[in-house]
C-alpha cells in the first residue's frame, strides 16, 4: 500500500443507556436502574486518552455524541466529558459539536446547560409526531413533547438543530407520512434526517414483525417526501439527510467522506489511517459493564486492518451515499490506491446508468440513488 | 476338464422395493461372509446416493461359501443387478456371467413391467430364471395370485417358487438350497487359454481400474501377462480377487469364477466392459460377444455458475466417466451460460444421480438446461441430422421433416387403475399397441414420444396408480411429427440455453406455463423484465416481471460499517448464485422451469 494523507479526523462518543429499549432499534443501548455517569466519564476519558496517538498531531475537526439517549446524562457530567476532551486532544476552531436528544420534557430543561457546557448542534430523536405511530414505535415521548422539545432546543439558543423522522411506519399510509413531514419542515430547522423504517435482526420487530405498508405505497412515499423536501428549499445531501446549504451534519459528512474518526465509548467504532498506508477499523467493548470493567485492559473489543482489496468497497458503501459522490483524488488521497483499482465495477455501472463519470468526479445517478445497495456490491470484493 | 459342479453364478431380477438388497444381505449373513458388526444394511448398494435413494446403480458381485444339506460346499457368485428402469442396460451384462437368475416378486404387489422385460433377457440368454416369493411375512401376501400371474405374464412355472421373508429371516436356506439343486453350474475349460468377459470396469484411486470379470475358459492368475482385446494392449495383472463383500486376494481366478482384476490400467477405456481379456501368450483367442453399447437417452447442457470453475468442472466429468462409461459429455457454448458440456444421460434419474454427484462430490455450483431427448431432421437437401441439443436445431427453412423418437412403452397395471393409466398416456400423445387382462393385473403397450416418457411419465404413472402400475420402455424407431422450437427471450433477447422443442398442439399451454414458472422464479430487478415465448418469431406468451422501486439501505449510522458490510456481501454472495443474462440476473432454478411444467 503507498502512502496515504490522513484525513480529517472526528471523535465520537457513545452514551449506552435508553430509558427503555425500542422495538426497532439495533444500536448499542441498554435499560438501567441507575445511570453511572460519573464512572463512566471517567471511564471516557481514559478510554480517550489511550488513542491521543491516533491523531497524529490533528485537532478533533467535529464532535458527536450519540447513543442510547445522551440527554439523559446530566448537563455538570456533559460538561466534565468535554472539558476533559478538551485538555487531552487540540480542539479546531469552530469545532462542531452535536449531541442526540430525547424529546422528552426532562432533557428539554438541561438543553441550555448543554449548550453552555459546548454543544452546539442539537438532534432530537422525534421519529413521529402523530400519537399512533409513536405508541407503535415505544417511544417513550408523545406528541406534545415532540413540538415542544423544538421550542425548546431554540428557546435553549441552539442555531443548529436536525430533526430525526422516520417513514414507512406501521398503519401509515403515505398522507400520514408526507404530514409528518410536512409538520418537521414547519421548524425550519435547516436540517432533516428522513429515513425508511428498517426491521433490522435482534430486534423486537424482527421477532414479532410489524404489518409494513407495501413495496409501493414505500416507493411512493419516498418519491412525494422527496419532491415535498425539494421544494421546501431542503437540499438531498447523502441518502437520509437533507440541508439548507451550509447546514449539512460536518461529522456524518466525514463518515461518509471516508475520513477518520476515534470511537470512545460502549460499542463505539472508529476508524484510523496512517501515514505508512494502513487504515485501522476498531470496535469497543459493547456491554457498558464489561466496558467500565476493562479498567487497566484494552477497551477495545476488535481491530482489524483493511485489506487493499476491500478498500474500493468500504470507500464506495460511504462515498456514494452523498449526492455530490467523490473525486478519483479524494479516492486516492484516502484509500492510497490507484484510481484504477474502481475501474472493475466502473464501466458496466455507466453503461448502465446507474453511476455518472463527469471529469475527475463519480456520483451515483438518480436510477444509482434507488438502487444504491446494488451498485456499491459492484465494488465488493469476490 | 476341472470340476465346476460346486460353482453357481446368479443374479437377482427385482424390481425396486421388492427385496432384493434385504435378501442378498441375508445370503452374506447366512454363509458368513461379513460378521453382524459389519452388516451396514444393504452393504452391496456402496455409492452414498446409492444408499440415500435405495437403488442399485452399479453391479457388483460377492462370493460366498454355502454348505447345503448334502453336506457339500457350494461356491455362490452373487452378480448383482439394478433394479431402476434407468439402469436396465446394466442388467444383461450381470446376466450374462450367471446361469441362473432369481425373480423376486413382492408377494403382495405382484409382477412388475421392469422384471417382466428383465426376465425375457435372462430367458434369451438361456439362464434358468428361479421365481422367488418375497415379503410373505405381509399379511396383503397372496402366492398363489401372484404364482399365477407369474405364470401367466411371464410363461414360466412358478409351483416351485420359494416362499421367503427376507426382511423376517423365513425361507432364506429354501433359496439356497434351491439354487444349488436349479442353477447348472457353469461350464468351461480351464486347461484352456484365457478368456474372460469385463461384466463391469471402474476407477479405484490407489488401484487404478478394477475389472469384475467371469472366466469363460482357461485361469487368470497373479502376475500373467493378458492382453484386453480391443486395445490389443498388454498388462500384467497386479492381483486378483473376489468380494466376500470384503475384497479378498486370491492365487486365481479359474474358468467358471466371477471375481476382480487388477492389471495396473490406468484409464477405464483400457479396459472397456464387454470386452475379453485373453492371455498374452494366446492373442489369436476369440473375443467373447460384449454388450450393445448403451445410446444416452437424454440430453442436457450443464454450465458452471462461475466460468472460473469450468477446469474444475472438466476434471470432475472425466473423474465420473472412469466409473460410468454411459455417462456421454462434449464441450458446449452457449450465447446465454458460456462454456460447458452437453451431456448424454440413460435417464432423468441418471440425470439427477450424476448432477447430484458433481454438486455433492466436487463442490461445483452448476446449471442444468431442460433435458431433451434426439431428434431426426430430414432436410431439404435430403440429409438426415439427429439434433441433441435445441438451439442446434436447423433454420425453420432448410427443414422438410421433423422426426421424433417413439418409444414401446409396457406397462403392467391392476385393474382398477387401468382408467387413469391409459388417460395419462393418451396426455402423453400415446398410441394404444396393445390390451391383455392377466389376472388381477393388464398389460398395456403404448407408443409414446420418447420426450414425454423420460420427463415425468414415470412419476405421474406412479401417481395415478398409487405406485402400483410399473413401466418398462426403450426406443422404437423416429417417427415424423409435427413439432417446433419454443424460443424463450428475456427483455428481447434469445435465451439459447431455454429453448425446448415442442410438439405443435402444445405450443400455446407449454409457452403460457413456462413464462408463468419463470415469472415466479427470477427475482425483481431494477428495471421491469419482459418474458416471452416465441415460435420462429411469434410470441405466443408473455409476462413481466416488475422492476423493484429501490434497494437501498435507509439509515447509515456512519460510524459501524461492520453491519452494512455484512449485509451488502449477503447480497453479493447471493448473486453469485444466479447467472447474468444480458443485464438481467436468473437464478439456476429458472434454467430447469422447463421441467416443473407439466406437459
Amino acid at each position: 500500500m503507498s502512502l496515504l494523507q490522513l484525513p480529517p479526523l472526528g471523535l465520537y462518543v457513545h452514551l449506552p443507556w435508553c430509558e427503555r429499549k425500542c422495538p426497532y432499534c439495533d444500536f448499542n443501548s441498554h435499560e438501567f436502574t441507575e445511570l453511572p455517569e460519573q464512572a463512566y466519564v471517567d471511564c471516557l476519558l481514559a478510554d480517550l486518552e489511550r488513542e491521543i496517538a491516533f491523531a497524529q498531531g490533528r485537532s478533533i475537526s467535529t464532535l458527536f455524541i450519540g447513543g442510547g439517549t445522551p440527554s439523559l446524562f446530566s448537563a455538570g457530567a456533559i460538561t466534565r466529558l468535554l472539558q476533559g476532551i478538551a485538555a487531552r486532544l487540540p480542539l479546531a476552531a469552530h469545532m462542531e459539536a452535536t449531541m442526540e436528544a430525547n424529546p422528552g420534557s426532562a432533557e428539554a430543561g438541561k438543553f441550555a446547560a448543554f449548550r453552555a457546557a459546548g454543544i452546539n448542534r442539537l438532534s432530537l430523536g422525534i421519529q413521529s409526531f402523530q400519537a399512533t405511530q409513536l405508541r407503535i414505535l415505544g417511544r417513550v415521548h408523545d406528541s406534545d413533547q415532540a413540538h415542544s422539545a423544538v421550542t425548546a432546543a431554540r428557546n435553549a439558543g441552539f442555531q443548529r438543530i436536525n430533526l430525526d423522522l422516520m417513514h414507512g411506519l406501521p398503519q401509515q399510509d403515505a398522507a400520514l407520512a408526507l404530514a409528518d413531514l410536512a409538520t418537521a419542515m414547519e421548524y425550519d430547522t435547516g436540517h432533516l434526517s428522513w429515513y425508511q423504517l428498517t426491521i433490522e435482526p435482534n430486534t423486537v420487530f424482527h421477532k414479532r414483525p410489524p404489518l409494513l405498508p407495501v413495496e409501493d405505497e414505500l416507493a411512493d412515499i419516498q418519491d412525494a417526501g422527496e419532491a415535498q423536501l425539494l421544494a421546501g428549499g431542503l437540499r438531498q445531501y447523502e441518502v437520509s439527510a437533507w440541508a439548507i446549504p451550509g447546514q449539512e451534519c460536518r461529522h456524518n459528512l466525514n463518515y461518509w467522506s471516508f475520513g477518520d474518526y476515534l470511537g470512545i465509548g460502549a460499542g463505539a467504532h472508529g476508524k484510523v489511517s496512517f501515514t505508512d498506508g494502513r487504515i485501522m477499523r476498531y470496535a469497543k467493548r459493547r456491554q457498558p459493564e464489561a466496558y467500565m470493567q476493562a479498567g487497566a485492559d484494552d477497551y477495545r473489543a476488535q481491530q482489524r486492518w483493511l485489506q487493499a482489496e476491500e478498500l474500493p468497497g468500504e470507500f464506495a458503501m460511504n462515498a456514494l451515499r452523498l449526492n455530490a459522490g467523490f473525486t478519483l483524488e479524494q479516492f486516492s488521497a484516502c484509500t492510497g490506491l490507484a484510481a484504477g483499482a474502481l475501474q472493475p465495477a466502473l464501466d458496466s455501472l455507466v453503461e448502465r446508468q446507474l453511476l455518472v463519470v463527469s471529469g475527475n468526479r463519480l456520483t451515483a445517478s438518480p436510477l444509482g440513488r434507488r438502487f444504491l445497495d446494488s451498485v456499491v456490491a459492484e465494488f465488493l470484493p469476490d | 476338464m476341472s470340476d465346476l459342479s460346486h460353482i453357481r453364478n446368479f443374479s437377482i431380477i427385482a424390481h425396486i422395493d421388492h427385496g432384493k438388497s434385504t435378501l442378498a444381505d441375508r445370503f452374506i449373513q447366512h454363509c458368513g461372509g461379513l460378521s453382524a458388526r459389519e452388516m451396514n444394511a444393504q452393504v452391496l448398494d456402496s455409492m452414498d446416493i446409492e444408499r440415500e435413494r435405495g437403488i442399485t446403480i452399479k453391479a457388483q458381485s460377492v462370493t460366498l461359501d454355502y454348505k447345503a444339506l448334502d453336506g457339500k460346499v457350494y461356491q455362490l457368485n452373487f452378480i448383482d443387478t439394478p433394479g431402476h428402469v434407468d439402469f436396465s442396460y446394466e442388467v444383461s451384462r450381470s446376466l450374462s456371467a450367471c446361469e441362473g437368475a432369481l425373480l423376486v416378486v413382492d408377494a403382495g404387489q405382484g409382477v412388475e413391467a421392469q422384471s417382466v422385460a428383465n426376465c425375457y433377457t435372462a430367458i434369451e440368454q438361456g439362464i434358468e430364471v428361479l421365481p422367488v416369493l418375497n415379503k410373505m411375512d405381509l399379511p396383503q401376501a397372496d402366492p398363489d395370485k401372484v404364482r399365477l400371474e407369474i405364470e401367466e405374464i411371464i410363461g414360466i412355472d412358478a409351483t416351485e417358487a420359494c416362499l421367503v421373508s427376507a426382511k423376517s429371516g423365513i425361507g432364506v436356506e429354501d433359496v439356497l438350497e434351491y439354487l444349488v439343486a436349479r442353477v447348472p453350474p457353469p461350464e468351461g475349460d480351464r486347461d484352456a487359454p484365457l478368456q474372460a468377459l469385463i461384466i463391469d470396469s471402474w476407477f479405484d484411486n490407489y488401484l487404478g481400474v478394477v475389472s469384475l470379470v467371469r472366466v469363460k475358459q482357461g485361469v487368470l492368475r497373479k502376475r500373467d501377462k493378458i492382453i484386453a482385446k480391443s486395445t490389443g494392449r498388454a498388462h500384467q495383472v497386479d492381483a486378483v480377487g473376489i468380494f466376500t463383500p470384503k475384497r479378498l486376494e486370491t492365487a486365481e481366478l479359474a474358468a467358471g469364477e466371477v471375481g476382480f482384476v487388477v492389471a495396473g490400467i490406468k484409464d477405464i477405456h483400457g479396459a472397456p466392459v464387454g470386452d475379453t481379456l485373453v492371455s498374452a501368450k494366446h492373442p489369436e483367442v476369440a473375443s467373447l460377444p460384449g454388450f450393445k453399447k448403451v445410446k444416452p437417452q437424454v440430453y442436457a447442457g450443464i454450465f458452471t455458475i462461475s466460468s472460473d470453475d469450468y477446469e474444475d468442472f472438466r476434471d470432475a466429468l472425466s473423474k465420473l466417466t472412469l466409473n460410468d462409461a454411459s455417462l456421454f459429455y462434449e464441450p458446449e457454448t452457449s450465447d446465454a451460460l458460456g462454456f460447458g458440456f452437453r451431456c448424454g444421460f440413460l435417464g432423468m434419474l441418471h440425470m439427477e444421480i450424476i448432477q447430484e454427484r458433481l454438486e455433492r462430490e466436487y463442490d461445483l455450483d452448476l446449471i442444468t438446461t431442460a433435458p431433451t431427448v434426439i431428434y431426426e431432421v430430414l432436410k431439404k437437401n435430403g440429409e438426415v441430422v439427429q439434433v441433441d441439443n435445441p438451439s442446434s436445431l436447423p433454420d425453420p427453412g432448410e427443414i422438410d421433416e421433423m422426426r421424433e423418437p417413439i418409444a414401446r412403452c409396457n406397462i403392467l397395471v391392476p385393474q382398477e387403475y387401468l382408467g387413469n393409466v391409459i388417460t395419462l398416456c393418451v396426455e402423453k400423445r400415446g398410441v394404444q399397441k396393445d390390451l391383455l387382462f392377466l389376472g388381477n393385473q393388464v398389460s398395456v403397450i403404448y407408443d409414446i414420444p420418447l420426450a414425454e416418457v423420460v420427463l415425468d411419465f414415470f412419476d405421474r404413472l406412479k401417481s395415478v396408480s398409487r405406485g402400483y402400475a410399473s413401466l418398462d420402455y426403450a426406443f422404437d424407431r423416429f417417427q415424423a411429427a409435427s413439432l417446433s422450437r419454443l424460443d424463450v427471450m428475456i427483455n428481447g433477447e434469445r435465451v439459447d440455453a431455454l429453448a425446448i422443442i415442442v410438439h405443435h398442439d402444445q405450443v400455446q399451454y407449454r409457452g403460457r406455463a413456462l413464462t408463468e414458472k419463470m415469472k415466479e422464479l427470477i427475482p425483481r430487478q431494477m428495471f421491469d423484465v419482459a418474458i416471452q415465448a416465441a415460435v420462429g418469431g411469434k410470441v405466443v406468451a408473455r409476462q413481466t416481471v416488475k422492476a423493484l422501486r429501490k434497494n437501498v439501505t435507509a439509515k447509515c449510522y456512519g460510524g459501524d460499517v461492520s453491519r452494512k458490510r455484512k449485509l451488502l456481501d449477503k447480497q453479493k454472495a447471493g448473486k453469485k448464485r444466479m447467472k447474468q443474462v444480458g443485464n438481467v440476473e436468473i437464478p439456476q432454478s429458472a434454467f430447469l422451469a422447463v421441467l416443473k411444467v407439466d406437459g
